[in-house]
């Protein structure tokens, strides 16, 4: 047995025969048994397609997904040995909890009798702290009960492997928080593999031991995820990874200068051993995170600018300013200085934490 | 708040005035009735003389026979008839609208239209029924002319009339039911069976307990039936006389409003309890 390609997505794609639109292009990943993966990326990127596909919901148009070695594409969903949690939980409004958490184990082919489905389902509901709710019908529970449910239910059949799609977007803020760090302390607790898709960076940021980011049906980048803020692979990742977002700027290479609309610099200032590949002579876009831009004295800085806006984030704030028509910002903590709409600042970029991207996005620097 | 009581009761004036005038007058004028006799232009006081006579009248008890009958018989099996088509269209059928649009046009058609293509169908001689009967080497009853074939001609015709409105409630209330439901039980590896026993019934629970009351009180109430299917008849001598059917003919043709109108009380009453009881129940199946 393999562990680290527990579940191997190979070349996988996905057009809908009713209006021919490639969802999929080509994916190709895998996932190590016992992590908790997360399918980033912005709505209809195709996060949701592959967890249905890897599911057995839908049928791929091509490429293979296996599990343990062994192709699943011809097998039906339920020999898949997996656990689904959907959105809305889906819970059976007129079953009680604990008739919900039973369910699954007393309905097909391999059904239990009574006693040891009762018996399973305890065990389940024990471990998701549900019990107290046995006899009560889920619209009498909140959001983050009727979540564990909806969990202990995927879970009574021993699957290898559960597949969760945006399980937390149906509650409040502040419950986010705690069920996702409940999510995974349960998850390691069995030992599942777990598939989790969420359009929230944070979110999988916070609980992903990996993440592999969407866009336009092509894997942008699958790494660990710090190496998204620190590393995006590019323009794309970027972009969709940091709050606040990353600022842009519209820089032209020529003869060994960086220029933009308004600043300047020596090129021989970028760190030699973060190039990718050789920066030639051209146009580009300089990406600097908001805190890697900050605001100095006048005779240091790179950049003169007016602040537009100032937003308060807690122990930080944002500095809002226009450059060359688009909004930038500038991410200072609290109180570092006391500064205004209309002040005028100087700021300066730490050139050894930029990133430059050709235009169609690839990474140079 | 006391000026506030004044203006409610002035806006709802408009309806309590349309309501007593319209609903609860007629139900006390009714009751009053029953307890008179004579022409409608002359009718005198005579206490519960009327009760008397529809108790001790034959054909009233066989009214009321007849519409029990009716009701516990036509008004389940619709119902299964009309769940059983309602899950077909719904699960397995393609051009679902079609279909529910077909199965719709019986309840847009006049039931006095509808009974006189039946009686074709249910000739005895030359009607379609037979026809395809003989064909399978089935007997061939008179559906119309033989006494003892009317009731169940008159329950056969009841049951196909009543399915329209059932499968188009049950078909909106299938298309609620969330559709992740049926994609876990697939998951779960639950059959057709599991899982129509144990997510579409229960999740259907409220609209045949809806279903069954208005079935049950429009069972009570059956007249334009018998009316088209025998040709403004309550069957061959009267085998097929209905509550509302035995009132009609007191009230119009014998001309006793007094006696219709003794035997409408005790068909409200019936219904009363009828109904009353079959909430409790649903309730607690419901639960």
């Amino acid at each position: 047995m393999n562990e680290e390609k527990f579940i191997e997505v190979d070349n996988l794609q996905k057009v809908y025969e009713d209006n021919g639109y490639q969802a999929i292009k080509s994916v190709s990943f895998n996932v190590k048994k016992g992590d908790l993966v997360c399918l980033l990326g912005p709505s209809g990127c195709g996060k949701t397609t592959i967890l249905n596909m890897v599911a057995g919901l839908l049928k791929p148009t091509s490429g293979d997904i296996r599990f343990d070695g062994k192709s699943i594409i011809n097998t039906e969903p339920k020999d898949r040995n997996i656990g689904y949690v959907f959105q809305n939980y889906a819970l059976y409004p007129h079953m009680t909890v604990l008739q919900n958490v039973m369910f699954p184990l007393t309905v097909g082919e391999h059904k239990k009798n009574k006693r040891e489905a009762q018996e399973i389902a305890e065990r389940y509901m024990k471990l998701t702290d549900i019990m107290r709710f046995s006899d009560q019908r889920p619209v009498r529970l909140s959001g983050g009960q009727q979540q564990r449910v909806a969990i202990a239910r995927a879970l009574v059949q021993e699957p290898k492997i559960l597949l969760m799609d945006e399980p937390l977007s149906n509650l409040d803020a502040r419950l986010r928080l705690q069920i996702r760090e409940e999510i995974r302390a349960l998850v390691k607790k069995v030992g599942i593999t777990t598939l989790f898709v969420t359009h929230d960076q944070e979110e999988a940021l916070s609980i992903g031991d990996k993440i592999i980011l969407f866009n336009n049906g092509i894997v942008q980048q699958d790494d660990i995820g710090q190496r998204f803020y620190l590393e995006p692979n590019n323009q794309f990742v970027a972009n969709f990874i940091g709050n606040p977002v990353i600022d842009n700027f519209e820089v032209t290479v020529e003869g060994g200068t960086v220029k933009g609309s308004d600043f300047a610099f020596d090129q021989n200032l970028l760190s030699e051993d973060r190039f990718k590949s050789p920066l030639e002579d051209g146009q580009y876009m300089l990406s600097v995170r908001p805190e890697n831009i900050l605001p100095v004295d006048e005779e240091d800085g790179q950049l003169t600018e007016t602040i537009d806006d100032v937003e308060l984030i807690g122990r930080e704030c944002i500095l809002k300013f226009t450059h060359d028509g688009h909004q930038a910002r500038s991410l200072i903590g609290l109180g570092d200085r006391e500064l205004h709409h209309g002040d005028v600042i100087h700021l300066k970029m730490a050139l050894d934490r930029v990133f430059i991207f050709k235009p169609n996005g690839e990474r140079v620097y | 708040m006391k000026t506030n009581n004044k203006k409610a009761w002035l806006y709802l004036l408009p309806t309590i005035i349309f309501v007593s005038l319209f609903s609860i007058f007629p139900i006390l004028r009714a009751l009053g009735m029953s307890f008179q006799s004579g022409p409608l232009i002359n009718l005198q006081w005579t206490g519960v003389s009327n009760y008397q006579y529809i108790f001790t009248d034959p054909e009233f008890w066989r009214a009321l026979k007849n519409t029990l009958l009716y009701a516990v018989i036509a008004v389940p099996s619709a119902l299964v008839i009309s769940i059983f088509l309602a899950w077909s269209i719904f699960s397995k059928i393609r051009h679902q609208s079609f279909f529910e649009t077909m199965f719709f046009m019986p309840y847009v058609t006049s039931t006095i239209a509808i009974g006189i293509v039946f009686r074709y169908i249910f000739n005895g001689d030359y009607g379609m029924l037979n026809f395809l009967l003989r064909l399978i080497h089935f007997p061939a009853p008179n559906w119309l002319d033989d006494p003892s074939m009317n009731m169940t001609t008159l329950i056969l015709f009841g049951i196909w009339t009543s399915l329209a409105f059932n499968i188009v409630i049950l078909m909106g209330a299938l298309r609620n039911i969330d559709p992740n439901y049926y994609t876990l039980a697939d998951m779960y590896g639950a059959s057709g069976n599991e899982k129509f026993w144990r997510i579409t019934m229960p999740q259907l629970v409220p609209t045949i307990a809806f279903l069954l009351t208005m079935n049950i009180i429009g069972a009570f109430k059956i007249y334009t039936e018998v009316y088209a299917l025998f040709n403004g008849q309550a069957g061959i001598g009267n085998s097929a006389t209905t509550a509302v059917y035995y009132i009609y003919n007191k009230f119009q043709m014998v001309g006793t409003p007094g006696v219709a109108m003794a035997a409408t009380v005790v068909l409200f009453l019936i219904i009363l309890v009828v109904t009353f009881l079959q909430r409790k129940m649903m309730k607690r199946i419901g639960r």
